[in-house]
């Protein structure tokens, strides 16, 4: 029996897979939060390059991988999939649990997947130097890696308390030749403006993506990056998926469940989007489950609505599950997943049903991140943890079943960064926020829409 | 800097008075030693070398527990006699006229009451844990903590916050009914833990930064039309002041639509209200050092009003501060069936929005398994 189930270079995707043919209800627009109409493609060109906006707007089912984003891919793509045979044992469990593993890119997580797509892409169009922010410092470090390759400058603002809390996040940046900042900066007039009234504050990813906009927008030469939630980040992810699919036909299987945790949404849509025609068109039997923390429970809890995708409102007003764009989720370990929307693809898929979204507690995610390293060797992300959280209960209830499920879990990262937070775990510190649903909706009853 | 020791504090402890109240000769009588001045000296400990002034009463009531580490002092009261509760306060007066900066005490819950009943939340208290009972917020969890408290506070590392003043009528308490009751506030000081790291432009990490977020996200929701029975403490009479209305900081008032309805409500009068207004919601927070959210201090919310109101109209809410120092909340309503429906893992509201998931603990049900409370 096969324990890794790997693929062929040649094997990686050679074009993008775009759900957006695929939807159920199109996907509505964003819209400009000045005027309420339709945005302008043109309004986006002055920090993003022409073929990331002609993407983002794209509803072809298939788009072509530049040879020179593949070539860059193959130094970790395709990445493994794993038969998970020692916690198979461990639950004595009948199903068969299989995890595809992004931990393996050198930046040990999904984001250089779209970070290399998106540094080409700029790189083609003539900008010489990229501005993007960082909270827990993932995105950050996968675009410094990636532009260090296509040969831009590259400036990363990451919010103040993360770039204390995390300076080995700031090293590797560094490595990779990238410039990078505590946020607010006295760089940008906003970060200046926040920090002459407020000298010590530990900053919000709202700020740095403010001066991350700002520095785009008054640099000629450069142009900013997002690492999630926007069309053409969760169709660079789908190479994912389409490995997927292809590693479980060599070995005759299909997933009947798969899991993935959700931030902003651009991994777990990455894995599953591919298998989004198979259950609507061929009527595949496919659970697709988002997993998202109880702290910020955007999809299972929040309303379907436009909001802003950013604190400051400086963002176009996207259609999607939405806590309210004021809110401010309480700081849990998996720093990855605090974001109050998410990308309205995805959310455009849990509303019409095909995708659907659980929120568990961190003690309890990091309880089944344990007992995963312990039999599988790999120290899972707190993020990647929350799809392990479920794939765990569900194996242990086809032990009553005797049902020989098929569960994949998408293991989007590695958790040397976060030891910090096992040891939270570890002493007993870890507070199990979550989101007071009821007295929530009572309070939005009387307050009046903007 | 005030120090005083309350000598006969925690005497009546280990020879099983409950509180050593009016019963000094007693407690002497069953073989009580002083336990007070010795653990105000373990405080001190941590304290030489430091450059401050204490002022105190003579002897036993804190001079010559400084004079045995060489701390500098002045004498400001001299009790005739055995000191007594009136010495006490005699001394605190003497530390307001003074203009001290903080007041450590070494005692229970009867000495921190009379402190805080001359002093209020004028300056903040320190209380080295030495009674019978302490059920107060002003108590440090040990006479070590104390010491790094005092230190603490006197270079200037620390915040203060407000906190409820708690005693028990030690007669009933004899009798076998426990009755505690909130006799006032006083400010202390503590360590800003940094609950929340979040991602705010302005990191709000004291304790009334998130008593006024809770309030605020309380005045969203307390506009549904219901009624709210607002129990007492520090944090509840926060989300009256947000509301607009006079709040009895140690009593129990009854809210809706941002009036009050009555005022410093009784037992009677709640059930009364509840039947006339129908829909009715409780908010209580922890009271206390050991995180009561019923039973101590709000007896008023008794087992009948909170089956009229409804168990499951119960909201708790408590600041993560709060709820960093207790391990878990503690609910004895004298009805061990209510308690059972009401423990449990549960939601505590500890900010604007935001909630914690918390275990909840029947003091009936502490003790069966081994456990104290």
């Amino acid at each position: 029996m096969k324990t890794k189930i790997l693929l062929d270079e040649e094997e990686i995707p050679k074009r993008w897979y775009n759900v957006a043919a695929d939807l159920i209800t199109p996907l509505d627009p964003p819209l400009n939060p000045q005027t309420g109409k339709v945005i302008d493609p043109k309004d986006l060109e002055m920090i993003f390059p022409r073929e990331l906006i002609r993407q983002e707007m794209s509803t072809e089912r298939w788009i072509d991988i530049p040879d020179e984003v593949r070539e860059i891919l193959k130094l970790w793509r395709p990445t493994p999939l794993f038969r998970a045979h020692r916690l198979e044992e461990h639950l004595k469990t009948p199903a068969r649990i299989y995890y595809k593993y992004e931990g393996v890119s050198p930046a040990g997580s999904h984001k250089p997947n779209t970070a290399v797509a998106q540094a080409y892409f700029n790189m083609k169009a003539g900008i010489e130097r990229i501005a993007t922010e960082t909270g827990a410092g993932q995105w950050g470090s996968a675009l410094s890696m990636a532009t260090s390759f296509f040969g831009l400058e590259c400036r990363v603002y990451m919010v103040r308390a993360s770039f204390d809390q995390k300076p080995y996040r700031k090293s590797i940046m560094q490595v990779w030749g990238a410039e990078c900042v505590a946020s607010p900066s006295e760089l940008t007039n906003s970060g200046r403006a926040i920090l002459k009234e407020h000298p010590n504050t530990g900053g919000s990813l709202g700020i740095a993506i403010s001066e991350a906009v700002e520095d785009a927008a008054t640099h000629d030469n450069t142009n900013y990056a997002l690492g999630s939630v926007l069309n053409h980040v969760l169709l660079h992810q789908t190479v994912e998926g389409q490995e997927l699919k292809k590693q479980m036909a060599t070995v005759d299987d299909y997933p009947d469940v798969i899991y993935g945790c959700v931030g902003g949404g651009s991994n777990f849509p990455g894995m599953c989007f591919p298998f989004v025609p198979d259950k609507l068109k061929d009527k595949k039997e496919i659970k697709m489950v988002a997993c998202e923390p109880a702290a910020c429970p955007t999809l299972t809890k929040g309303l379907y609505t436009y909001d802003f995708g950013d604190t400051a409102r400086l963002t176009p007003l996207l259609k999607m599950y939405t806590l309210g764009h004021d809110f401010i989720p309480p700081s849990i370990h998996a720093g990855g997943l605090r974001y109050h929307g998410d990308a309205p693809l995805l959310c455009n898929l849990v509303h019409d049903g095909v995708i659907e979204a659980m929120s568990f507690h961190q003690n309890e995610v990091f309880k089944a991140a344990v007992t995963f390293a312990r039999t599988e060797g790999i120290l899972p992300a707190p993020e990647s943890s929350h799809a392990i959280k479920p794939a765990i209960d569900d194996a242990i209830a086809c032990k009553k079943t005797g049902e020989e499920k098929t569960i994949v879990i998408s293991l989007s990262g590695h958790g040397h960064f976060d030891l910090s937070s096992y040891d939270a775990y570890f002493s007993g510190n870890l507070v199990d926020y979550e989101y007071p649903e009821e007295l929530v909706k009572q309070s939005l009853a009387k307050i009046p829409k903007f | 800097m005030g120090f005083l020791v309350n000598p006969i504090a925690g005497m009546g402890g280990a020879v099983g008075l409950k509180g050593t109240d009016g019963l000094v000769e007693e407690a002497l009588a069953r073989g009580a030693v002083a336990v007070a001045p010795r653990r105000a000296e373990a405080a001190l400990a941590g304290l030489v070398g430091l450059d401050v002034l204490f002022l105190t009463a003579a002897g036993d009531m804190g001079e010559a527990s400084l004079r045995r580490y060489g701390l500098r002092c002045r004498v400001v009261h001299r009790p005739s006699g055995t000191s007594t509760a009136e010495d006490t306060r005699e001394v605190c007066r003497c530390f307001i006229e003074e203009g001290v900066d903080l007041i450590v005490f070494s005692g229970g819950d009867g000495t921190a009451r009379d402190v805080a009943g001359v002093v209020g939340s004028r300056v903040p208290i320190i209380g080295i844990p030495a009674g019978v009972k302490m059920h107060s917020g002003v108590f440090a969890v040990s006479p070590q903590a104390a010491g790094e408290l005092i230190r603490g506070y006197l270079e200037g590392n620390l915040q203060t916050r407000e906190t409820e003043i708690l005693d028990v009528d030690e007669e009933k308490y004899r009798a076998g009914t426990l009755d505690t009751k909130i006799y006032g506030v006083a400010a202390v000081p503590y360590q800003p833990v940094l609950v929340q790291e979040r991602k705010q432009i302005y990191a709000a990490s004291s304790e009334e930064d998130f008593k006024e977020e809770i309030a605020a996200f309380a005045s969203e929701f307390m506009q549904d039309g219901s009624a709210y029975i607002l129990g007492a403490g520090t944090t509840t009479a926060k989300i009256a002041e947000l509301l607009g209305v006079e709040k009895t900081l140690l009593g129990v008032d009854l809210v809706k639509d941002g009036r009050v309805i009555c005022r410093d409500a009784s037992e009677s009068d709640l059930l009364r209200e509840i039947e006339a207004v129908g829909r009715t919601k409780i908010v209580v927070s922890p009271i206390g050092a050991q995180g009561f959210i019923l039973g101590r201090g709000s007896q008023q919310i008794s087992p009948q009003v909170l089956r009229k109101a409804g168990p499951e109209n119960l909201i708790i809410v408590a600041t993560p501060h709060k709820l960093k120092e207790t391990p878990r909340l503690m609910v004895e309503t004298g009805d061990p069936e209510l308690d059972e429906i009401i423990s449990g893992r549960r939601q505590v509201i500890c900010g604007y929005r935001i909630a914690q998931r918390k275990e909840v603990v029947a003091t009936s049900k502490v003790g069966t398994d081994g456990e104290s409370p």
